[in-house]
């Protein structure tokens, strides 16, 4: 995971990130998780196109049953990753559908 | 551009509990050394590749530890591409002969990947991507996962036609005794593996591997033998969401056209070839973007068996990446090292008659990287 001042430095420009509608091109249901999302699984990543760009995604406050090619999804900023009670909590963008 | 491959050296796939890092180099390279028939002191310089080494076990300067574990004093280097570290390793060796820096060198490949446990080796797979992909908690075979998807959506690429890329690259795999997985599989046993990520269950993905593979490459030799004649390397971005399509890899399309050019040959020449199926959906884009077959069309090409030993190209006759193994630094030596064999008449059970050009494809990451090598008797 990310170190205090890296979170502090990504953390600077997440505002520009939210409140962003885009489309759902495909998702991923992941099983098998790097260090730090274990304990996630099984969760749901897509990938989204923004207006202006693309962007990977996790994809929350939904199942995947409500999912469909190229529905309307929202950025939402959320916890990042898992971390110990002495750690700086990491938050990062996300999306859900605006259903 | 000739150059030819003096020898060969490869250790066993595997799970190789008793052998770390250096023995599995030192094997290989030995054994490319001696095939060689040239003597240590004849090797002018070393490169050496290695993706995952230092991050697992904090031991880098590899360059120099595999030189010395030789008994060598000539320069080394080490080569980082992700997967595709083999195929850059092997290029980069080439600029060094062609340029007349140096005149017979060593092309390592190894990994010693199955000491760490399932999500450390995740991580460490990632260095392979962006930032963006990290955070998202995006693993390689989710990225590709998601390559999949698209294709499925535009092209209508099944299931069946991903798995029969497992099926066949296993049936390759159970003729070659230096396999991970020397054995076949089903059509139901890969649809039926459990789900690693959807749609990719367990056996649509290439494995952990420890390994290594070696070639000793020269510039001197005008003896027949096997010659490299077309080397050549792509780049695009490392994120996935950046590309301009989800569903090919357009380095590999760069990639092929400068190699075949320069070997003056046409993807219709090609015998076979050894591609890169870190995943099965990668050996159906490897197929449309090297030109086998046209764009969409990838998943049946593999179904009917075009790509079969005894098809009209045979691709992956080791077992691929998918069953024969995948040490990453080591895949795109071994890749070599298989189509040398092919044209030589050296495969044994799995001999496609009458090979004399053959191609290897080498991805780093979803695409960002692909090293394409044309090799010729």
């Amino acid at each position: 995971m990310s170190s205090p001042v890296q979170i502090w430095r990504q953390h600077k420009t997440l505002h520009n990130y939210l409140n962003k509608t885009g489309r759902l091109i495909v998702w991923t249901k992941i099983f098998v998780a790097p260090s730090g999302f274990e304990h996630q699984t099984p969760y749901l990543v897509g990938m989204v196109q923004f207006e202006d760009e693309r962007m990977p995604s996790q994809i929350v406050d939904c199942s995947e049953a409500d999912l469909k090619v190229n529905m309307k999804v929202i950025t939402v900023i959320r916890k990042i990753g898992k971390v110990k009670a002495e750690d700086v909590i990491e938050y990062g963008i996300k999306v859900k559908p605006v259903l | 551009m000739k150059i030819k491959v003096l020898g060969t050296g490869l250790t066993k796939f595997g799970e190789l509990w008793d052998k770390d890092l250096l023995d599995l180099a030192l094997e290989a390279s030995l054994e490319s050394i001696n095939e060689s028939r040239i003597t240590n002191n004849d090797i002018d310089a070393v490169f050496v590749a290695n993706m995952l080494y230092g991050k697992l076990t904090g031991q880098d300067h590899l360059g120099a530890l595999v030189a010395s574990g030789l008994g060598l004093k000539c320069p080394s280097f080490r080569i980082e591409g992700a997967c595709a570290s083999g195929g850059l390793a092997v290029h980069l060796a080439i600029q060094s002969l062609l340029a007349g820096t140096y005149k017979n060198v060593l092309v390592l490949g190894a990994e010693k990947m199955t000491d760490a446990n399932g999500p450390q080796i995740t991580s460490a797979l990632m260095g392979a991507g962006s930032e963006a992909e990290r955070k998202a908690g995006l693993t390689f075979p989710a990225l590709y996962a998601l390559m999949a998807k698209a294709h499925m959506q535009k092209y209508g690429t099944t299931r069946k036609h991903l798995a029969s890329v497992s099926v066949k690259n296993h049936y390759h795999a159970s003729l070659n005794e230096k396999a991970q997985f020397p054995f076949e599989v089903t059509e139901e046993k890969v649809l039926e593996s459990p789900v690693i990520s959807s749609p990719f269950t367990l056996f649509d993905a290439s494995p952990i591997t420890d390994g290594a593979a070696a070639v000793v490459l020269s510039s001197q030799s005008t003896q027949p033998g096997v010659f490299i004649t077309g080397s050549a390397v792509a780049t695009d971005t490392v994120d996935l969401a950046s590309r301009q399509s989800l569903t090919e890899i357009t380095a590999t399309k760069q990639a092929a056209k400068k190699a075949l050019a320069q070997a003056g040959v046409e993807i219709k020449d090609i015998h076979l070839a050894e591609v890169h199926d870190c995943f099965t959906i990668a050996e159906i884009l490897a197929m449309e973007d090297l030109g086998f077959c046209k764009k969409g069309e990838g998943g049946a090409f593999v179904t009917k068996g075009h790509t079969k030993l005894g098809g009209k190209c045979p691709v992956n006759t080791s077992g691929g990446l998918k069953a024969c193994g995948h040490p990453v630094a080591a895949t795109g030596i071994k890749q070599i090292i298989e189509i040398t064999h092919q044209l030589q008449g050296r495969a044994g059970k799995r001999q496609v008659k009458g090979a004399n050009v053959g191609l290897t494809q080498n991805v780093g990451g979803t695409g960002a990287t692909v090293v394409v090598h044309v090799l010729q008797i």
